[in-house]
């Protein structure tokens, strides 16, 4: 009993911290471009076919941590200039368009990688004895990775000029502009990283879930969770919110089955969202 | 004049051709684009819920196949397990839609905009989930199937959906009766009230308008249109099934709506039956239709962000623009612009 509380709450803390990838990039193409994008889980879909087709093709699965954030940020930033500009951050107009996005990247998968899920063996094998249970390697592998990722990206944010760019523009778009801040670049290079966090949350994430077309449909309602629990502007919240959302539901797998766990966290996220609509973090930031 | 002259024409034109659909179709097409046309109607009656609170009230609801479902399944519940006639079933079905839509609007309506869309989701996910897992009552994805019982008997004689004919009239009373009910409501001063909500709710509020339980009246309104359809939608096909109340479901009347026309009254109409015309065309003759779906979203909003009937609306008053202006009369008399 202990072994599959330890083992489900594992299970959800390092799905969390994938998820928190995925949901960052949700977030700021949210933030900074007024963008419901209901084609993000269809970018982490993409993400897990990459790694499936780098692997079949070249046999190395790691080149698909290359791979899949490479083509994901050419394509968001491909499909920017193309769908997103001529919508000029008109959120009702972003969800036609989106969708129409989501139809299109589900039904290309389908056509070029086709319509069965498949799965990826894990590419370290073995499993490490931890807290009494044995636990897969990858998953702790993949945990550390999604961590790095994250730091990086903070990073990211905090050290580089792009990164500097893209807080002002989301802070105020204006006063950015006037500054000299090239915003339709920093447009484009939002949505194509937006794209890659993604990407790359499904190359790491293929081999402990399956690659099939439809895989986006499921992650995608939970990180506009993980968003709004989070707080809209709080990018450390969305996050933290990601990483407990999936901790807890992992916690109330292992005493009632998965949809009940899952109807548990949309109670929860209703209860936050009706008490403290600013995000579960709100009143610890700014 | 000539606005009039032709919007006039157009909707003489249509409805001829929908109280003619059971001839002239089987006649000129083939019967199965009878039913078809039926399900557009049915559908545009759920698109148009949508529309009923963001196009009118301003709130952008992702969860309107939560009220769908429920009228499906208080339809489905009520004749195979309940015993339940006709018309008792369908008064079930709504008021399982409208109970439904009054409980979860009393915590909705609290939240606007971006919150608003997300808790819509997050009920109709909680149902849709419970939906599932309760397979024993529900059937699940897989879902229940019914027998039809009869709509009423006449000389002994049971008259019912089977016929194709009178479903269609059936469906296509009710559709009719729900879009002039809605007319009505739109141009009631409760009408209005929405419409001072939709553009600016503290203002709204300010001019001592009850927002809050405006907008609670509109969402249970909703939830009703929704209901409505979703019964018919049971009746339609004998059966109900979970997945009808899965996000996606809700998500493609949003976007039939906005692609048709927010905020006017028939362009959820215009948008279901594009999308239902063109799936229906292009699925026979190839597989992957979801792409040309998916393209022709992107091309409407890039295009026309008002909607087709935004565009449409759009030419008419150019076209008015290009006519000689007319001589004032006479006699000028003040009157308050509506």
């Amino acid at each position: 009993m202990k072994d599959t509380v330890l083992l489900l709450a594992m299970n959800g803390l390092i799905w969390g911290l994938i998820i928190a990838l995925i949901a960052l990039g949700l977030s700021i193409i949210f933030g900074l471009l007024d963008i419901i994008n209901i084609a993000h889980g269809d970018f982490f879909m993409v993400g897990t076919v990459l790694a499936w087709f780098s692997l079949s093709l070249t046999g190395d699965f790691w080149i698909g941590f290359l791979v899949a954030p490479l083509i994901g940020f050419l394509l968001g930033a491909i499909i920017q200039r193309l769908v997103i500009q001529p919508i000029h951050g008109v959120a009702a107009l972003s969800i036609v368009a989106t969708f129409g996005l989501s139809l299109i990247l589900q039904e290309t998968v389908r056509i070029t990688f086709g319509a069965t899920p498949r799965r990826i063996l894990a590419p370290i094998p073995g499993t490490v004895p931890l807290f009494g249970v044995d636990y897969e390697i990858y998953r702790l592998f993949a945990a550390a990775v999604a961590l790095a990722a994250l730091a990086g990206f903070f990073l990211f944010l905090q050290h580089t000029r792009l990164g500097i760019w893209m807080r002002a523009v989301r802070h105020d778009r204006e006063t950015a502009v006037a500054m000299g801040i090239p915003a339709r670049r920093v447009y484009v290079m939002t949505f194509g990283i937006g794209f890659a966090l993604a990407a790359f949350g499904g190359a790491v994430a293929a081999p402990i879930t399956t690659v099939d077309f439809r895989g986006g449909v499921d992650v995608l309602p939970f990180c506009f969770m993980a968003v709004i629990i989070g707080g809209l502007d709080n990018l450390p919240g969305t996050v933290a919110a990601a990483v407990l959302l999936s901790f807890l539901e992992g916690l109330i797998q292992s005493v009632a089955d998965p949809t009940i766990a899952r109807i548990s966290s949309l109670v929860l996220m209703s209860a936050v969202l009706m008490l403290r609509p600013q995000g579960l973090f709100g009143g610890f930031t700014k | 004049m000539r606005r009039r002259f032709i919007e006039t024409t157009l909707a003489a034109a249509g409805a001829v051709f929908l109280v003619t659909v059971p001839w002239s179709i089987p006649a000129l097409i083939d019967n199965f684009w009878v039913s078809v046309i039926t399900e557009i109607l049915i559908w545009s009656l759920f698109a148009a819920s949508v529309n009923l609170l963001f196009g009118y009230v301003g709130l952008l609801s992702f969860g309107q196949a939560l009220y769908f479902g429920f009228g499906m399944y208080g339809v489905a519940l009520g004749i195979d397990r309940l015993g339940l006639s006709f018309w008792p079933a369908f008064g079930l079905g709504i008021a399982a839609a409208m109970t439904m839509a009054l409980v979860s609007g009393i915590f909705a309506v609290r939240l606007s905009w971006h919150y608003f869309a997300i808790i819509t989701v997050v009920f109709s996910l909680i149902f849709y989930f419970l939906a599932v897992s309760m397979k024993p009552l529900t059937g699940g994805d897989d879902g229940i199937n019914f027998t039809l019982p009869p709509v009423f008997r006449f000389d002994g004689k049971a008259i019912g959906l089977t016929d194709p004919t009178f479903q269609y009239f059936f469906v296509l009373a009710v559709v009719s009766l729900c879009f002039f009910l809605m007319y009505r409501l739109i141009n009631s001063p409760l009408g209005k009230g929405f419409l001072a909500i939709r553009d600016n709710n503290l203002r709204a509020s300010l001019i001592g308008l009850n927002v809050y339980a405006l907008r609670l009246i509109a969402f249970v309104l909703a939830g009703c249109l929704a209901g409505v359809s979703g019964a018919l939608f049971a009746f339609f096909g004998r059966y109900a099934s979970a997945t009808y109340m899965f996000y996606q479901v809700s998500g493609e009347a949003v976007v039939w709506t906005i692609v048709g026309g927010a905020g006017t009254m028939f362009g959820p109409l215009v948008g279901t039956a594009l999308f239902i015309v063109i799936r229906e065309i292009v699925s026979s003759h190839w597989e992957h239709h979801s792409l040309i779906v998916g393209l022709l979203a992107i091309l409407s909003v890039i295009f026309a962000p008002k909607g087709i009937v935004g565009l449409w609306n759009g030419w008419m008053i150019r076209l008015g623009e290009r006519e000689p202006v007319k001589k004032a009369p006479s006699r000028l008399t003040l009157r308050a612009e509506p």
